[in-house]
């Protein structure tokens, strides 16, 4: 029992330090799980280079799931296992896609049932999916050094007399200028969306 | 200059106040409540959407870094093999450093106390910035001036990758090397600052430092040739005890 609540609390805290986007827990996790994944993918019609997109995609879902609290320890105490998961899945609705089947022959296609709820596309999913496609896009693009300032604050979750004290600068001349930069990458992802 | 479309800056900060989960019950409430208007949900979520987007843009370029690894070194993967033979190689290292430790007492040489009594690791830079296109190296010389040398390795080493011949990296690298006793390791970046061509402002310095690694490394010879280079005084002082 004891062991079993380690185990629990050790989840835990891996997924607390994934919500704060734990660069060293990423790079674990990612490093630990690759090679499973490929040899799924290699073992099913795929080659390397697939198995690499088709994982990168499989953990940002793992993730965005954690961030939003879709992945709970009481339904499953095993972090790997649920990336494994949504890659497997991924991979098969890859193979049941028409994209594929056009390529291949039915026959050499292996079925598989997905019972995951998460991973069934639906219109409202595919549109937020563009419209962050979209903002990426921007950010992409938006300049230095809003976009430094912005993946320190957001992404490392650096605080801002933290920013502030590695520029130099007063704390709230930085939550002016990234206040600034947020209104910025806005207007451009709203300008691109008229096009 | 505000533009009637922008959104307020009280708006972002109560959003990133509900992501973080750093909202109070009344606050809660009230944003609760207010998300039930249709308009306002529609801002809240565009504000959410573009952190998300920031985020995942970013997580993805990480996750790219991350491949590099495998695809360098397709075997360490196996994490509990890993684990072994760090073991196993802590032990020995362990093993050699107490041999090595009791050697270097016993035969403590002038060249060590020398280097003991003359080596300070550098200050660093000042971390102001003209441009914040030198983010991440000024973030990474905050590491090195409060003493977290290890961190401020990491984060230059990546950039060096992109920017091998960079006089200032590479002189921090060694710099930063120097401070935490890996002479051997810092002995390369500081050989290819002082053998580029650029007049670099730091040039007396590197030479200086790379002296003193000689030093300590027991490279007499060389330690002389690299701190008669430097033109700093105190380097004139250590030779002249060293030529003793």
């Amino acid at each position: 029992m004891g062991d079993s609540n380690n185990k629990i609390q050790f989840t835990e805290h891996l997924i607390a330090q994934i919500k704060k986007n734990n660069s060293a827990t990423l790079k674990e996790l990612y490093i630990l799980n690759y090679p499973k994944i490929e040899n799924f993918v290699l073992k099913n019609n795929g080659n390397k280079a697939q198995a690499k997109d088709l994982f990168q995609e499989a953990f940002i879902v793992f993730w965005k799931n954690i961030k939003e609290d879709k992945f709970t320890v009481q339904n499953n105490s095993n972090l790997n296992g649920y990336l494994y998961t949504i890659s497997k899945n991924k991979w098969m609705d890859y193979l049941r896609s028409s994209s594929y089947k056009k390529t291949v022959n039915d026959s050499t296609v292996i079925e598989f049932n997905t019972t995951d709820e998460h991973l069934t596309d639906n219109d409202d999913d595919i549109l937020k999916e563009k419209r962050l496609e979209n903002i990426m896009l921007a950010f992409k693009d938006l300049g230095e050094p809003c976009k430094s300032l912005l993946k320190m604050f957001y992404y490392e979750k650096k605080s801002l007399s933290y920013i502030a004290e590695v520029i130099n600068v007063k704390e709230n001349t930085i939550r002016n200028k990234k206040y600034r930069c947020m209104n910025t990458l806005r207007n451009m992802v709203l300008a691109s969306k008229k096009n | 200059m505000n533009n009637s479309k922008d959104i307020s800056e009280e708006l972002i900060e109560t959003v990133e106040r509900y992501l973080n989960k750093s909202m109070d019950k009344t606050e809660l409430q009230d944003f609760e409540k207010k998300l039930e208007d249709s308009n306002f949900r529609t801002l809240v979520n565009d504000i959410k959407e573009i952190i998300l987007g920031i985020e995942t843009y970013e997580l993805k370029e990480q996750l790219n870094e991350f491949h590099k690894e495998i695809d360098a070194k397709p075997k360490t993967y196996i994490t509990s093999k890993l684990r072994f033979l760090h073991l196993k190689r802590i032990a020995v290292a362990a093993v050699l450093i107490i041999s090595l430790g009791s050697l270097w007492y016993f035969t403590s040489n002038t060249n060590t106390r020398l280097y003991n009594k003359y080596f300070t690791p550098d200050p660093g830079l000042p971390t102001t910035m003209s441009s914040t296109s030198n983010f991440d190296f000024y973030d990474a010389m905050v590491n090195y001036k409060h003493g977290d040398y290890n961190v401020a390795i990491s984060k230059w080493k990546t950039l060096a990758e992109k920017k091998p011949n960079n006089d200032t990296l590479n002189y921090f690298l060694g710099a930063a090397y120097l401070a935490i006793k890996k002479e051997t390791q810092a002995i390369p970046f500081l050989e290819k600052t002082v053998q580029s061509k650029t007049d670099f402002y730091l040039k007396n310095d590197a030479y200086y430092y790379l002296g003193l690694a000689y030093l300590k490394e027991g490279n007499v010879e060389l330690a002389i040739k690299y701190l008669e280079l430097s033109k700093k005084e105190v380097s004139t002082e250590i030779l002249s005890k060293l030529k003793k």
